[in-house]
């Protein structure tokens, strides 16, 4: 009897014990660094350019994608329902583009592929990018920048 | 434990074992009230150790005193004293009880027999009970889904009351609690009445808190540095307010307990970590006690029955139970889709669900008498959610489950006993559609195409499930005298995946994350071993409690590593099975020495892996160590404690690591007679040197919102009696 509680004993002991191998799986999120545009930008509605779009990202392991996402923060308290004119002739700016760069480390973006088209409304926006590594490893961050038609200082490259 | 048996077989006993309810005869079940008739008859059996010879899983008991002296005006932060439990937070009143590293559906909280049905899925609200009100708690820890069928995986929490006096008196109870990190004021009142058959309790409860305090000027949310002004964290007051009446009349061999209770919280939320960052509605508004939107609120009204009877050999109970459980969610009317105009009524409800519970639970026992006994069981219940509000997060649905049971134990003599059990449960669960017309238009608007907008637009499928599991269990109880007692347990459970599990597709609102259901998933189903081994000799006291457990199919959410359309998410999380294991031990030593002290020292580590991925799954808890000592002398009782929490390195994929931190509490009970009443005070300090930390499992976590700083507390507790004829 004795002997018998005494094996199960060690055999639960020896599950406690085999399973503490090392965590080799990658759990390290890629790194995120927004060049251009900065915080508080001020972006030219209707430059047919595209905003000038600057991103150096890196992983530990595999970078996978990245993600950039504008809409409209008109209030600056959350995500309300802008109280819409129906005259209006503008529409909110909604952007929403991937772009993927696999088997890579660190890369290097730089691109004026987001075009704000001139109908556009002007006003506070949110600018997300999202990057992914092969495992599944997600970081973000968040920006505040503004269109306007009169223009922020977008260099020419 | 001769002497417990043969006083047990006199027939003066068996009388009282008929006349009272809930007797412990099957190896499994706690019943308390019986059991404690019992003690005030066997002075040398306690109560625990009573349920522990009557389980083959071992059972953790908190009693009144414990849950005095260890008061929080939260009864999961309470728990959080017991090694292998844990409380998942929600600023500083409300808290979910994890065990073992399982928490939300896949542990159970039962009060008087029937399982409390709440919105356990969710992460960002507490349990809703009245911590004033709470008796006796038993714990156990690991699978019990063949006593209470889906969802009891992990373990269960078992609230059942404190047996009514032997002798006719009016009593009652009038406690006040006050805290300084949250400026709580809380207060309760009891009145009862104990009159020959009857018996009956009144308690009213109320507890109102502020903004709470942080030791912390900063906050980081969605990757931007906030400000914490005045060092309380905005809105992050609330309000409880609690009514329950309990009842239980016995006449020879008839029992029969009627319980209704109400249970209201309204919490606000910190303000920082709803919606996107923004500096200006961090400002300190001078008023640290408005809760202000977004807000949730909560009612649960719980109704429960017992009928008993007692035959010649064995004795059978029903218990039926009926609850509501009315979550809402406060939040300005806000959307990410231009075409959706606010509500004309009640424009800034973002989210109600409001879940109905019928519970039937019907057991039938033979008495323990001789060599073998028996219990068998039939569980009904019925559920049904419905869902209001602006926004959306978790569809309608109806479930159905029943499952029988039945149970044996064979003790060949009073050292050895075996016991088994085997339970089958149907499950149905039927969730409606929810289609989402604005953002159906804002896709249009966008101009994706029609298969893009038949995937997204769909906020909830329409899924129509059944499931069959199976659960059981076998143990050995083998308590060779009356120092050591070894335990060892091998159980299969199961939980049904629910509805957000297998409909749910889109961004959760506080998550920020495209979560995507699987109609396709299978129930969660795990075999857990688990050892016990308890020593009490002289005054010293060990128990060593360690378990490993294999699940073949866990669900959680998976990153895929598809990039979700919708604005406001990244990579769509969808619910997956996994292979998983488990494996840990929680330690408990204590002694006492030089007449007056007592050490007390408490651990406990769980260790998780996702074997699919080689990766820790998600709100591990870290490992921590309580060392306790108490002072006792007469009317007085006092203790300092230091609580060591490891840091958490093991975590799954975008979970953030916490470090681990020291903790100094200390407390002291005094006991004043005062005119034939014996008032009981307790003062108490926690985190004493305002330590800045963090809990890994709280929901401001990932916002990097420390836990509360520095707190006094003070609980007066002024109980009363009077005989009566």
């Amino acid at each position: 009897m004795k002997l018998y509680l005494v094996c199960l004993m060690a055999i639960s002991f020896v599950i406690f014990s085999s399973c503490d191998r090392d965590n080799d799986s990658d759990t390290t999120k890629p790194v995120i660094n927004l060049i251009e545009p900065e915080e508080g930008a001020t972006l030219k509605i209707g430059d047919e350019h595209g905003i000038h779009f600057e991103l150096e990202l890196s992983d530990n392991m595999i970078l996978k994608s990245y993600k950039a996402d504008i809409h409209p923060n008109f209030d600056g308290h959350g995500h309300s329902a802008p109280l819409k004119s129906t005259s209006s002739e503008t529409v909110d700016f909604h952007f929403n583009k991937s772009w993927d760069v696999p088997g890579q480390k660190n890369v290097n973006i730089h691109h004026h592929e987001i075009v704000i088209p001139a109908n556009a409304t002007p006003g506070n926006y949110h600018l997300m990018i999202y990057c992914t590594d092969a495992a599944g490893n997600e970081s973000y961050l968040a920006r505040n920048i503004i269109l306007s038609t009169e223009g922020g200082e977008e260099h020419e490259h | 434990m001769e002497k417990f048996v043969t006083v047990i077989c006199t027939g003066y006993i068996r009388i009282m074992l008929i006349s009272v309810f809930a007797i412990p005869v099957n190896a499994q079940v706690t019943d308390s009230v019986k059991i404690i008739t019992l003690d005030e008859v066997v002075v040398s059996s306690s109560y625990k150790k009573t349920n522990n010879l009557n389980s083959a899983q071992h059972i953790d008991v908190v009693d009144e005193t414990f849950l005095r002296e260890y008061f929080t005006g939260n009864l999961t932060q309470t728990l959080e004293y017991i090694p292998g439990v844990h409380s998942m937070d929600i600023g500083s009143g409300f808290s979910k009880p994890m065990i073992r590293g399982m928490g939300f559906n896949r542990i159970s909280v039962t009060e008087n027999g029937i399982k409390q049905e709440g919105q356990q899925w969710g992460a960002d609200h507490g349990l809703e009970m009245d911590a004033f009100g709470v008796g006796r708690v038993s714990i156990r820890k690991g699978p019990a889904s063949l006593l209470y069928g889906s969802d009891a995986m992990g373990g269960t929490i078992e609230i059942t009351q404190i047996p009514s006096p032997s002798e006719n008196r009016f009593f009652g109870e009038s406690a006040l609690l006050g805290k300084s990190v949250n400026g709580t004021l809380g207060g309760s009142l009891m009145l009862g009445l104990k009159k020959n058959a009857w018996y009956m309790k009144l308690r009213f409860s109320e507890q109102y808190f502020s903004d709470y305090r942080v030791p912390t000027d900063t906050v980081v949310y969605l990757t931007q540095r906030l400000p914490i002004e005045g060092g309380r964290l905005k809105n992050t007051a609330g309000f409880e307010r609690d009514l329950s009446w309990y009842s239980d009349y016995r006449k020879g061999p008839y029992y029969t307990s009627f319980a209704v209770s109400n249970a209201y919280q309204k919490v606000g939320f910190f303000t920082g970590a709803h919606g996107i960052p923004d500096a200006s509605r961090l400002k300190n508004d001078e008023n640290s006690r408005n809760i202000e939107l977004p807000y949730s609120t909560v009612n649960h009204l719980k109704i429960t029955s017992r009928q008993q009877y007692a035959w010649d050999k064995f004795f059978g109970y029903w218990d039926i139970g009926f609850q509501n459980n009315l979550r809402e969610e406060w939040s300005r009317f806000h959307t990410h889709y231009g075409t959706q105009e606010p509500p004309a009524y009640n424009a800034d409800k973002e989210l109600e669900f409001s879940l109905n519970t019928f519970s039937s639970s019907v057991k039938m026992k033979t008495f323990r008498f001789e060599r073998w006994e028996h219990t068998a069981g039939w569980d009904l219940q019925y559920q049904q959610n419905h869902i209001a509000g602006y926004s959306f997060l978790l569809p309608e649905y109806n479930r159905f489950t029943t499952g029988l049971l039945w149970l044996s134990t064979y003790r060949p003599n009073q050292k050895f006993s075996v016991s088994g059990g085997i339970r089958y449960d149907y499950g149905r669960l039927d969730i409606s559609a929810f289609r989402d017309v604005y953002l159906e238009n804002y896709l249009i608007e966008q101009g994706y195409d029609s298969n893009m907008i038949e995937s997204y637009q769909w906020r909830s499928y329409s899924v129509d499930r059944k499931f069959g599991d199976f659960s059981g269990s076998l143990g050995i109880v083998w308590n060779p005298d009356n120092i050591h007692l070894v335990k060892v347990n091998i159980g299969r459970s199961f939980r049904l995946p629910g509805a957000n599990e297998l409909a749910s597709n889109g961004v959760h609102h506080g998550t920020f994350r495209h979560e995507q259901g699987d109609a396709s998933l299978d129930s969660e189903q795990g075999w857990q071993l688990d050892a016990s081994y308890i020593y009490e000799h002289k005054g010293i006291h060990l128990t060593v409690t360690p378990f490993g457990s294999w699940f073949n199919n866990y669900i959680y959410l998976k990153p895929t590593g598809e990039w979700s359309i919708l604005p406001h998410a990244g990579q769509i999380y969808r619910y997956t099975g996994a292979k998983v294991i488990f494996a840990g031990a929680e330690v408990e030593f204590d002694i006492d020495f030089f007449r007056c002290f007592n050490y007390r020292l408490a651990g406990e580590y769980v260790y998780n892996l996702n074997l699919d991925e080689n990766i820790p799954l998600p709100f591990s808890p870290p490992a921590s160590i309580r060392n306790t000592l108490t002072w006792k002398y007469k009317y007085v009782r006092a203790h300092t404690e230091w609580q060591n929490i490891a840091s958490q390195n093991r975590v799954s994929r975008n979970e953030d690591v916490t470090p681990g931190a020291n903790l100094w509490n200390i407390g002291a009970t005094v006991n004043i007679p005062v005119g034939g009443i014996d008032v009981e005070i307790t003062l108490s300090a926690q985190n004493l040197l305002d330590t800045k930390y963090y809990n890994h499992l709280s929901f401001y976590r990932k916002v990097e919102i420390p836990e509360p700083g520095r707190n006094f507390q003070l609980l007066i507790i002024v109980p009363f009696k009077s005989k009566i004829k």
